[in-house]
């Protein structure tokens, strides 16, 4: 842990057993249900839940006019059910070659390989999940603790 | 230098957790090096050198009464990775809630079932 950066850590809790939020991130069909954001679908989610099993997700959003679709792709790092779970996420096209960030209209310096460490406890029937998602920008190992400096300037830039 | 070329400079810069402490610390006001260097165990040259790294970034720039030189942190080098992190946090917000109303139907539907 000590080598990525907190780029976003998100803390919830859930009114479900530990099994059932393991099963929303781990089985394709859960999955597929809630990943998509407002108005994409997910028509094609691909795991093969294992370490170093490749994971492929397909996006849709259907206009009047077109079908924007987004694919992405990545490797299982550490499948420990039910209480972590980490896998790597890139852009990349239907046959899962990545594709660079600025090719996709990212601002450069966007990380090519990001990564989603989700972390799940159960307290008294409850379940607090601990979602990171970090990007190790190119060139830098990078350690930790990003968030408390980000809030920071946040807070900073929204005060202009 | 290209944008990539810049932005790679402020990911490195950012990737030290002095560096980013220094940071979080001009983000409440402008401070001197002997008012940045005091919570730190290190020499006033190492927090120096720290702040010469975030300089050269565009980060922060100093100014020039010359004995105090006061830092400044400057955010427009942040903004673009400030804007990636609260995108994303945005997106999986809305995600939980989606999640975190799936669950109740399973939770419902099994009762239902009971």
């Amino acid at each position: 842990m000590t080598d990525l950066q907190d780029w976003v850590r998100l803390e919830r809790a859930f009114d479900a057993p530990i099994d059932v939020v393991w099963r929303m991130w781990s089985d394709p069909t859960l999955f597929s249900a809630w990943y998509g954001p407002k108005g994409f679908s997910v028509p094609v989610a691909e795991m093969d839940l294992r370490v170093g099993g490749v994971r492929k997700i397909c996006m849709e959003m259907k206009t009047p006019d077109r079908t924007i679709t987004m694919w992405f792709t990545g490797v299982f790092k550490e499948v420990s059910a039910p209480g972590r779970l980490r896998y790597t996420e890139s852009m990349c096209d239907p046959d899962g070659n990545i594709f660079k960030p600025e090719a996709m209209g990212m601002p450069p310096g966007t990380p090519d390989i990001t990564e989603v460490i989700v972390d799940l406890t159960e307290q008294n029937g409850k379940t607090v999940m601990v979602m990171t998602h970090v990007g190790v920008p190119a060139g830098s190992a990078g350690e930790g603790g990003w968030s408390q400096a980000f809030e920071k300037l946040a807070d900073r830039l929204l005060a202009g | 230098m290209t944008d990539s070329q810049h932005l790679d400079r402020v990911f490195s810069a950012l990737a030290h957790p002095v560096r980013r402490q220094l940071l979080a610390r001009l983000a409440e006001a402008d401070a001197t090096v002997n008012e940045l260097a005091e919570p730190f165990e290190m020499s006033l040259p190492a927090i120096s050198k720290h702040l010469r790294v975030l300089e050269a970034a565009g980060i922060i720039s100093r100014g020039r009464r010359a004995q105090f030189r006061p830092c400044h942190l400057n955010t427009e080098p942040l903004e673009a990775v400030a804007r990636w992190s609260d995108q994303y946090r945005h997106i999986w917000e809305a995600r939980f809630d989606a999640m975190d109303n799936i669950m109740n139907t399973i939770k419902s539907k099994e009762e239902r079932n009971d």
